[in-house]
């Protein structure tokens, strides 16, 4: 959401993430074991982060409207079992890929449509979105195959070929589409506008509503192509435990790539920088031989350090904003 | 309207859940003690609920909120089953568990209070490093010293529980009614700009709430563990959707400046209800129905959500109520 000019605090949020990647990777290089190699890593990264960064990128938009979307995980569960029953049903790789991706982009749809026409915080119609659609992949699941176990066996190869072997091509290709239209369309700029102020986006003219509602459908094809990626790599499809948390990993590289969450600021880039960071952090700490057990703790501990530190650094501007 | 729709409801779902669980009574004594037992199980399996959502009740009417709940009884209740079993639990890990509660719910209003983190991003982020802590005090293991500690299983039955519930619900409701405390709570919440300026120690009120919430989430875990008598690092997992869901269902405003007790109240038992009364029709399921009926609890809890949020947006003009 940049349009040629980056904001000093965004142009700096990048150039600390960049730096902050580049350590990450050089400390893997030097903690790596015999044998490891470097490459692998870099390769290997693709397939793994593309899920985030894609929903990432989605989330973006959103949160840049001053709106959020805490249901993407369970989204991602409904276009999951959607795609587990249709292979389950035999149908060919392509219409199960194409039902995957549609499935999330029109639930996401739904979301901001019901946001636009129930009138209520975003918060809390993907709050309860997040507890009803995975309630609803389960039924699904249910209903469409008898004496249904649990999960979702993928066997065949060619069912896998988008998480597998594409993942990396696919995001490269979304990565640098997302950020032509950052670079050259109008409607990031509405979300910017909307994010910063809703009444002054009104009184321009604009109707927050369908702005709003815009970003959702934005944010519900990257996050069915996220979806595809996501659901393409596992082996077992199981609604109860998918994705579960990928919410928090997603909003926090978003957080942590400089958008504000209160809207009004943000850019794919630094989605896509701050969701890398993570993600180094996390293959290093394997590295270093950190017990898988402390990794959580030192993520979110992460999460807190950087977005405190923001915050706080952000306060005096705030109080003076006030008084002005 | 709330006032009396909320105990409809309530009603509505223990008869609808008492024909499907197929319980037939033979006279009205038998009923009654059916009824007396039922009650008892539901206050005992919500009290972990209840009292987070007192706390949760009092977070929102700042326009806060607490995401970081389920991991902080958790990691609470965790750290508490590292300590040996028996009398000496109740003066090294249970003062221990309290000082623990209270400082990760002073951390959270640090966060929000000193350095200005938005509340849904502070808890969210405590959220994932409470859980991650958990990991590292527990591991893989599932402990339970706690049945073996002398009278702690008392606060999991019946009088245990029902005491501590209501004494929180009588202290805080007797407290919160008209207190000035609440008052500085509500304005903070409808304007925290104008509260400062209305000379409210806005910093100190949001680190006190959320500290309530830790000694609220202290006492949950004591009831939770009484109760279920073990606990692993995963425990409680998405308790804090059913806390949301039950305070604002209860007609507490998530956009803060407004909320009642009594409706957090109902708002629990509604959910609790229906939790268990899926679980009793589980058998009437299989016949009936082509899915789990389990499975229907979180179609219906997101419902519920809606349908609680819409209800109080029509209601804006109520007058807040302790």
């Amino acid at each position: 959401m940049t349009h040629g000019r980056l904001s000093p605090f965004l142009r700096q949020r990048l150039l600390v993430l960049l730096a902050g990647n580049l350590v990450l990777l050089i400390a893997i290089a030097f903690t790596m074991k015999q044998g490891g190699s470097f490459t692998d890593v870099l390769t290997r990264c693709g397939p793994n982060v593309a899920p985030v960064i894609l929903a990432g990128l989605g989330m973006t938009g959103i949160i840049c409207t001053g709106a959020i979307d805490l249901s993407i995980a369970s989204i991602i569960v409904v276009a999951g079992t959607v795609f587990g029953v249709l292979v389950d049903r035999q149908w060919p790789p392509l219409p199960c890929f194409a039902a995957c991706v549609a499935t999330a982009w029109s639930l996401s749809a739904c979301n901001g449509l019901l946001i636009r026409n129930l009138k209520m915080p975003a918060i809390i119609i993907t709050l309860a979105g997040l507890a009803l659609y995975r309630g609803l992949a389960l039924i699904l699941a249910d209903l469409a195959i008898p004496n249904f176990g649990g999960s979702l066996n993928i066997q065949h190869e060619s069912y896998h070929a988008p998480g597998k072997q594409f993942a990396s091509a696919i995001l490269l290709a979304t990565l640098v589409g997302a950020f032509v239209w950052e670079w050259f369309a109008s409607t990031p700029r509405r979300w910017l506008a909307l994010g910063s102020s809703e009444e002054a986006c009104r009184l321009a003219g604009l109707d927050p509503r369908s702005i709003r509602q815009s970003a959702f459908v934005v944010g519900g094809l990257f996050l069915g192509i996220a979806a595809l990626i996501y659901v393409t790599q596992i082996q077992f499809i199981e609604p109860a435990r998918l994705a579960l948390g990928f919410e928090l990993q997603v909003i926090g590289a978003v957080i942590l790539g400089g958008t504000n969450i209160f809207g009004g600021e943000g850019s794919y880039a630094g989605t896509a920088l701050g969701a890398l960071f993570l993600y180094f952090t996390a293959q290093w700490m394997t590295y270093a031989g950190i017990s898988p057990y402390f990794q959580e703790a030192i993520t979110g501990a992460l999460i807190i350090g950087v977005i405190g530190m923001d915050c706080a650094l952000h306060r005096n501007r705030k109080r003076l904003e006030e008084l002005a | 309207m709330r006032r009396w729709l909320l105990p409809l409801i309530l009603l509505a779902e223990i008869a609808l859940f008492t024909i499907l669980s197929g319980q037939t009574f033979i006279s009205a004594s038998d009923a009654g003690a059916y009824f007396q037992s039922y009650f008892a199980d539901l206050l005992c399996q919500s009290a972990p609920v209840l009292l987070l959502a007192f706390g949760m009740t009092i977070v929102l009417m700042t326009a806060g909120i607490d995401l970081s709940v389920g991991s902080l009884v958790a990691l609470v209740a965790c750290v508490m089953s590292s300590f040996p079993a028996g009398t000496e639990f109740w003066w090294t890990a249970v003062p221990l568990g309290l000082a623990l509660a209270l400082l990760l719910g002073a951390t959270n209003g640090a966060l929000i209070a000193w350095l200005d983190v938005p509340p849904i991003i502070a808890t969210l982020s405590t959220m994932i490093l409470y859980r991650g802590l958990c990991f590292v005090v527990m591991g893989d293991l599932e402990k339970s010293p706690f049945l073996s500690v002398p009278a702690y299983e008392w606060l999991g039955q019946i009088s245990g529980a029902a005491l501590l519930v209501l004494l929180t619900f009588i202290i805080l409701a007797f407290w919160l009614n008209r207190s000035r405390w609440l008052r500085e709570i509500l304005m903070l919440g409808g304007n925290p700009i104008a509260a400062r300026y209305a000379g409210i120690p806005v910093s100190r009120r949001i680190l006190q709430v959320y500290s309530l919430v830790g000694l609220l989430g202290f006492l949950a875990a004591l009831t939770f563990t009484a109760r279920n008598s073990s606990v692993s690092a995963s425990s409680l997992t998405g308790l804090e959707l059913q806390v949301i869901v039950a305070v604002v269902l209860g007609g507490t405003r998530v956009q803060g400046g407004a909320g009642s007790l009594l409706g957090t109240f109902y708002g629990v038992l509604i959910i609790a209800v229906m939790d268990e009364g899926l679980r009793g029709a589980a058998k009437w399921g299989t016949e009936h129905l082509p899915f789990k009926i389990s499975h229907l609890e979180y179609v219906l809890l997101g419902l519920l959500l809606v349908v609680g949020v819409w209800l109080n947006s029509r209601e804006k003009t109520r007058r807040p109520a302790a």
